[in-house]
Order: C-alpha cells, then sequence, then structure tokens
C-alpha cells in the first residue's frame, strides 16, 4: 500500500535568513521538494537612488559569512562602471581577501555546520558511528574546538589587509585601502603557517599539503586514504571512510548542471576592467558543466524568473540588467499555508541559459579540471574523475568543499610573496555612470552584481548570491531548483527525524535556517515530534 | 557569524566554562524544525528558563504592520520575538539590525523594519521605550555591523558571573564599558589628527578624516583598544571608521556623495566635526594645526 506523507520542514539549514522546506513522500521517498526563502529585506531597493559606492558599504553586509564575496564583487562593478585601472597588488590583496574567507569557511562550515549531523543516531549502527561522535559532536567533539578556533586564523590575515571580518569595505574601485608593509606580510605568512600546523596537515589531512596534491584521480584518493595510519585517521580520512559508509554518496544528486563564475583575477591580467576581458583572467576557471560537456561561461546568459517569486510586475527571463528593482508582495505565506502552483518564495529562480544549475565547490572543482583551461589557471583533473565515476551526491559536495583547502593554501603564500611593497594599491579613478558586472566564487558558489549609475546615483543593482542558485523555487516552466532536484528521491529513513532534508540542504552550505515539521499527508495529522 | 570568531572568550569557552547553555543558535543549533518551535514555546511557557535572549537582526513588521516578510517556524518572526523577550530575564539586542535598524530600516525601509528598542536615534523601536525585562533592565544594546565578538561574549560573561549590577549603559542603552571612548583612542594615526596630515587609500601614513570620510573622532566604539581579529581594526589597516557603532549608521542614508568621502562646507570645512567640539573652535584649531609645521617624524611613513 502506497502511504503519502507530507513533511514541512521550517528551520532546515544553520545559518542567516530563514528557509523552509516541504517535501512529500511516498513509501519514504521524497517524490517532491519544495524551498521556501522565508525573510525579505530590500536591499537592492534600498541602494536605488544611493551614492553609487554604497554597494561597498552595504552588499558586504547582506550576509555574515560572504561579506569579501560581496565586496570583491562590489568593488569589481564599479571598476567596470568607472574604467578604472588596477594595480598589480591591489588584484593580489583582493585574491587574498577572496581566498583566505573561503579557506576559513572550509573548517568552520566542516565541524560546525555539517558534520554534527554525521553524529545523528541515523547512523548509531555503522562501524566508524562512535569515532565520528567522538571528533564531530557538537561543542564537545574532539575535533571541533580545534577546527573551530583554527577557522579564525586565516581571518585574521584579512585582517591585517582589510581592518577586520567579517564587513570590511577596503577593496574599492581602482584597487585596495590599506598599503600594508613589511611587517604586515611577514605576520600574514607566519599566521597562515600557524593556521597549516595547528591543524591543516596534523588534524586535517595527516601528510603534507604537497603529498596531498599529488592526488588527481578517485582511485589515487583512495589510495592515498589507505596509505598509511596517519592517512586514515585524519579528519579527511574519516570523513571519506565515514561518509562511505554511511550512504552520503548515495543521496543528493540534484540538476547534474554546474555553473561557475571563476575567480582570482590574475595580477597581470585584468588591469582594465571590463566584462570581456574577465573571463580569461580568472585563475580558478569559470564555466557551465552540463553533466557531458564544459561551455564558457558569459554573464549575458543569466536570468532570472518570478513566477513562484514573491515579487510583482515582472516577466520571467529577464537579465539583471534589464531587471525591475524588486517589487514585494503583500501576499507571502507561511509554509503551511503557502500555494505552490503559485508564488512561494522571496527567493527568485535564476537560471544559465535557461537551466537550474548548481553552484558551489563542486562546480568549482568540476571547472578547474577542464582541459581547455590557460596556463595561468588552476588544472586538477580530480573533480572531473569523480562526477564521471560517482556523480553528484551529498559526500561528492562535500569532499569538493574540503579538497579546495590545500590548494588555496598554496595560492595564498604565493599571492603574498608577489606583492611588491615599492608599487601601487589604489589609483583613483574617475566617477562616471555606466553599467558595472563584478563577480567571484564565495565559498559557497557563484555571486555578481549587476550595477547600473545614472545622475551620478545608482540606477540599478542586483544580486544574485549562490544561495538564490541553489535554493530558488520552481521556474516559470515549473522546473525545480537545485536543492528542490536534490531532495526528490532522497530516502527519509525516520519521518520523525528527516535528517537526510538537513543534509541535502547543507551540504549545498545553503546560507539559510530550515525548519521542519511533519504531516500524513491525507489525515492531515501531524506526525510526532522529532528529536536528534 | 562574527560570534564564532570570539577570542577572549571564545564561544566554545563560554559554554564549557562559563555553563552558559546555549539553548538555540541558527549556526550551531542542532535541532531543526519542531524541536526548535517546541524549545521555543517551552522559553515563553516557563518550562524552559530563559536567562538572557539574544536576538540578532531587524524586527521586520511588513507588509503593513504584519511581520509576513519574515516568517520563522511557522509565525512572523515579530511574534516570536515579542513573547521571547518578555519571557526572559535580561534582553541582549546584538549588531546595529537589532539595536537601531541598521541598514534594512534605511529610507524607503522596504520591509518596515526596526531595532529592539530603538530605531536609529528614536527610542522605541519595536518593543517600545518603557519596556523592561523581567531582570529589570531595558534592551542591552552592543551595535556594531558587526558587533566585536569580544563585546557579545564578554557581556555575557558579565552576565554569568552576577555581575549585571556593573554593566552600565548610555543614552542608547551601550555598554559604557565598551562605548564610552571614541573609536579614534587608540588609532595609530591620531598624531597625524592633531597635526591635520590628510591620509587618503593607498598610502601609508595620515589621518582619514579630512579627506575619505573616517568617522573615528565622532564615534563611540572600543574597536582599537580591543582589536579585531586580534591583530587589526579599520582604522589601523587605512580604512575609514563607518560610524556603525552609533545609532544612524549608515550615516546620511547613504545618499550621494556621502561613501568614503568627508562632506565639506566650501569645499575645505567638514560638516562634521569631533564630538564635543564647536564647529568654529574646530575650525579656528585645525586651521592653526594647518599653517603650523608638523613634527618631521609623522610624515615619514613605515614600509
Amino acid at each position: 500500500m502506497t502511504t503519502a506523507k507530507e513533511l514541512n520542514i521550517s528551520p532546515v539549514g544553520r545559518v542567516e535568513g530563514d528557509l523552509d522546506v516541504k517535501v512529500y513522500l511516498e513509501n519514504g521517498v521524497v517524490t517532491r521538494a519544495h524551498t521556501q526563502a522565508a525573510m525579505f529585506r530590500g536591499f537592492e531597493k534600498i541602494m536605488h537612488g544611493k551614492d553609487p559606492q554604497s554597494g561597498l558599504i552595504v552588499t558586504p553586509r547582506a550576509c555574515g559569512i560572504c561579506g569579501g564575496s560581496h565586496l570583491y564583487c562590489a568593488s569589481s562593478a564599479l571598476d567596470v562602471a568607472w574604467k578604472t585601472t588596477l594595480p598589480p597588488n591591489a588584484l593580489l590583496l583582493r585574491a587574498i581577501g577572496q581566498a583566505t574567507e573561503t579557506i576559513q569557511s572550509i573548517p568552520r562550515w566542516f565541524y560546525a555546520i555539517f558534520a554534527t549531523d554525521m553524529a545523528n543516531k541515523k547512523f548509531a549502527n555503522k562501524s566508524l558511528y562512535p569515532e565520528v561522535v567522538k571528533r564531530f559532536a557538537a561543542f564537545v567533539g574532539t575535533s571541533f574546538q580545534t577546527g573551530v578556533v583554527a577557522s579564525g586564523r586565516p581571518v585574521e590575515v584579512y585582517a591585517l589587509f582589510g581592518g577586520q571580518w567579517p564587513h570590511s569595505s577596503y577593496m574599492v574601485p581602482g584597487g585596495v585601502m590599506c598599503a600594508p608593509t613589511l611587517k604586515d606580510i611577514s605576520r600574514a605568512h607566519a599566521i597562515m603557517n600557524q593556521f597549516r600546523n595547528d591543524w591543516l596537515e596534523p588534524v586535517w589531512l595527516g601528510c603534507s599539503i604537497e603529498r596531498y596534491m599529488q592526488i588527481k584521480t578517485w582511485d589515487d584518493l583512495m589510495e592515498w586514504v589507505e596509505e598509511n595510519e596517519s592517512h586514515r585517521n585524519s579528519d579527511l580520512g574519516l570523513f571519506i571512510r565515514a561518509g562511505l559508509e554511511f550512504g552520503l554518496d548515495k543521496f543528493g544528486q540534484g540538476v547534474g548542471k554546474f555553473l561557475a563564475y571563476g575567480t582570482y583575477l590574475h595580477k597581470d591580467l585584468y588591469n582594465h576592467p571590463t566584462i570581456e576581458g574577465r573571463q580569461r583572467a580568472v585563475i580558478s576557471a569559470g564555466g557551465f558543466f552540463d553533466g557531458q560537456n564544459y561551455h564558457p561561461m558569459d554573464q549575458a546568459n543569466v536570468s532570472e524568473h518570478v513566477s513562484h517569486s514573491w515579487y510583482e510586475n515582472q516577466a520571467d527571463g529577464l537579465h539583471p540588467f534589464n531587471e525591475p528593482i524588486p517589487n514585494p508582495s503583500t501576499d507571502s505565506r507561511n509554509l503551511e499555508n503557502s500555494d505552490f502552483s503559485g508564488k512561494y518564495s522571496w527567493s527568485k529562480a535564476p537560471r544559465y541559459m535557461g537551466h537550474a544549475a548548481e553552484v558551489g565547490p563542486l562546480a568549482r572543482t568540476i571547472m578547474n579540471a577542464n582541459p581547455a583551461n590557460l596556463d595561468h589557471q588552476i588544472k586538477d583533473p580530480l573533480f572531473g574523475d569523480i562526477i564521471r565515476k560517482m556523480g553528484p551526491s551529498v559526500f561528492t559536495r562535500v569532499l569538493a568543499r574540503v579538497h579546495e583547502g590545500p590548494g588555496l593554501f598554496l595560492k595564498i603564500n604565493e599571492w603574498l610573496s608577489q606583492i611588491n611593497l615599492n608599487d601601487e594599491f589604489y589609483i583613483k579613478p574617475k566617477e562616471r555612470d555606466g553599467e558595472g558586472w563584478g563577480a567571484t566564487e564565495a565559498s559557497r558558489g557563484a555571486l555578481a552584481h549587476w550595477i547600473k549609475i545614472k545622475n551620478g546615483v545608482i540606477e540599478n543593482y542586483q544580486i544574485i548570491s549562490p544561495t538564490t542558485w541553489n535554493v530558488g523555487p520552481n521556474d516559470g516552466e515549473n522546473n525545480p531548483g537545485p536543492i528542490e532536484a536534490a531532495l526528490e528521491g532522497t530516502e527519509i529513513e525516520d519521518p520523525h527525524d528527516p535528517v537526510e532534508v538537513g543534509m541535502v540542504a547543507r551540504s549545498f552550505d545553503s546560507c539559510l535556517v530550515c525548519t521542519v515539521h511533519a504531516h500524513d499527508k491525507k489525515s492531515g495529522k501531524q506526525l510526532a515530534k522529532f528529536k536528534l | 557569524m562574527s560570534f564564532l570568531n570570539a577570542e577572549e572568550p571564545t564561544v566554545i569557552e563560554l559554554v564549557v566554562d562559563y555553563g552558559i547553555n546555549i539553548l538555540w543558535h541558527p549556526t550551531v543549533g542542532l535541532e531543526i524544525g519542531h524541536q526548535v518551535s517546541d524549545l521555543l514555546n517551552d522559553c515563553i511557557s516557563g518550562k524552559t528558563q530563559l536567562d538572557i535572549f539574544v536576538f540578532e537582526g531587524t524586527v521586520i513588521q511588513g507588509p503593513n504592520g504584519t511581520g509576513k516578510m519574515n516568517y520563522f517556524a511557522d509565525r512572523p518572526m515579530k511574534d516570536w520575538v515579542k513573547e521571547l523577550a518578555h519571557a526572559a530575564q535580561y534582553v541582549v539586542a546584538i549588531g546595529d539590525c537589532a539595536t537601531f535598524g541598521g541598514i534594512p530600516a534605511v529610507p524607503p525601509n522596504p520591509s518596515e523594519s526596526t531595532g529592539m528598542q530603538f530605531h536609529k536615534k528614536k527610542k522605541g523601536g519595536f518593543l517600545g521605550a518603557d519596556f523592561i525585562s523581567k531582570g529589570g533592565l531595558p534592551v542591552i544594546n552592543i551595535p556594531g555591523c558587526p558587533a566585536h565578538p569580544d563585546w557579545v561574549t564578554q557581556i555575557l560573561v558579565a552576565i554569568s558571573v552576577g555581575r549585571i549590577g556593573d554593566v552600565l549603559i548610555d543614552q542608547y542603552h551601550r555598554p559604557k564599558t565598551f562605548f564610552t571612548d571614541f573609536t579614534q583612542t587608540g588609532c595609530t594615526n591620531a598624531a597625524a589628527f592633531g597635526e591635520k596630515i590628510d591620509g587618503r587609500f593607498g598610502k601609508r601614513g595620515g589621518c582619514l578624516f579630512y579627506e575619505v570620510g573616517c568617522r573615528g573622532p565622532m564615534t563611540r566604539s572600543s574597536c582599537n583598544r580591543i582589536l579585531w581579529n586580534r591583530v587589526s581594526s579599520k582604522t589601523r589597516s587605512n580604512h575609514p571608521c563607518l560610524g556603525c557603532t552609533e545609532p544612524e549608521f549608515p550615516h546620511h542614508d547613504l545618499k550621494k556623495g556621502s561613501v568614503f568621502k568627508t562632506m565639506k562646507y566650501l569645499g575645505f570645512l567638514p560638516k562634521e566635526v569631533p564630538e564635543g567640539e564647536s564647529k568654529l573652535a574646530y575650525y579656528i584649531k585645525a586651521g592653526f594645526h594647518k599653517i603650523m609645521p608638523s613634527p618631521k617624524g609623522l610624515k615619514e611613513s613605515s614600509i
């Protein structure tokens, strides 16, 4: 007999803003899911008519986690609009800011947000469960404190150049505000070295960064795990072994299409910022991967749908430059009262060439494996191999995120060593009207800002965040967004404790807090409340 | 997220060493869904004792006062906030959004956002000017965008070790221990301010008050006493203070010409002068310093 159930999941994420998820169950399997972003703030509306540099102050504050990434976009968008000249030092210090924000997020996200779910009793019958609980349990796990404390180190480097993390505005059109001295650069090297010695090598890898960087394929990775006790028992070794034992590679597939804008503009290749010149100047490549083939990234292919979003008077499929200032509906509802055939989320539904696309570390690492990448770009075949052999899943998504750490560590040191203390850090630009686009890869995925300046004030400011890409609702053709798609087919072992739903949502690192309530669809009866 | 950067004490020490039981936190909370609403309801009913209610973010009242622009666990967030504030011994608002309304409350304030007990400079906000929590205090405001994580954890420690009586607050309900001095106190360029030596972006040394809109002399915060991320502060890294611990941040509502520029009369007289000085007295003193030679050492910048 078929049993159909409805789960309303409201508080699923563990971060900022609120995300509600409704899943429809048949025989314990999710057949359809709807995600609801439950908060409207209207930053784009606030910036309309304001000083053109407002985005430098406002947008980093859109998110407590990706502030540096927003700043990278806001300053880049103004660089394009104002036709600035950027000295190499400025491009290096911006890249270092972006990279330190991203690398801090790896241990912080893994221990504080993702791994605590692996200590859920759902996995209690697995052989590695006791070890997982011992290390990853919230607050008391033996690695939890080490990892969370270590995560504070890289952003100390950010603070040396930006004054503080989060919420600095040190990247400005024409360069950066700071003019660091030798003592700042030396201190930055020393702090990064401590991050490696305190956590990255001994706790996380169990080997040197150089040894880890030799891994090129899934088989290499498996050999690395089994090579010795140090690798097996490192936190990465444990995550890989437990992730496979717990079956995290078996659910959370998603739309199978991936988008990255790429980031880290090369110090000598983006001194005269333009939209057209950006993609070949990035060190971590952008692109669109349709599951089979790579396609070049072009921001002109981005559009947003609002058929299922609480915005009025807007057509589907508009490019951000052509979108109106958001016009919020007054008819928003809570999850239980929402009509999913109509509008049901504050998130818009971004599309690339009309497709929903997953953004994030998995998308980035897939682009890093593109054989067409240029000489100055990262060439790392690992996730090309993994995506072919295993496909996307909660496991591969998390693995991609943590895989970026060692490579980023090396890049940060390389960029620090390239700063020329006697050269410029800022070239004062001439303000003018115009259009600009700035983009980056936030730790959780593709982020971009579009700005139009007219009569010396902001005419239009549009932000598409990685969370919008991933948590967005259905589009005008009723095709699901990436998390909605990733939930479909997920087996929920215990509808009273649907940890699988939380794990899928968290594997995307959506920056929203999610909630769960369970209802039997037929009787309307609320299922017993669940506890961890 | 800034909260997890706290150093003295760290969030983990707060839990492990000071016996602060974090019932729920959006980042580090383990509960999801109904577990969260059950917990909150237990706090409201008194079944679970809520010693300190810490709130971050604006109170969203839109559209038209309904709060439907921000649902949380099935209800408008503002309804949870009201009930929890009345159930708690002490209420602490963290960050500019929760204290004064912050950026979301900048006109046209599309989400009808306000602070817990202030709207910008005006007392009242969401809970009303007369609100007093069960412990006998109004909302304790720890502003800043973000609030320094150590300001947050230190106030929580003060409450947990029984020093709530020493938490004196100013007219904007800010703990005086952090918000009496100005940001400029401890700024490494304070001497350049006195000597009227200009600083600019990408340049070492000089004071950012004159050209790029630094608000260090008008802003009360301990940013240059308790450093950020242990290592620096905005002004120490040549970043103008934005005045984010003051109720009117972002200042001048981001109007044209107000961002990273010192607004001036006649092209040279700063429109805003250090707090506590009359404009005329400041202009006379500043004019005098400007024409007098500065100590040579101040003009050399380190490398």
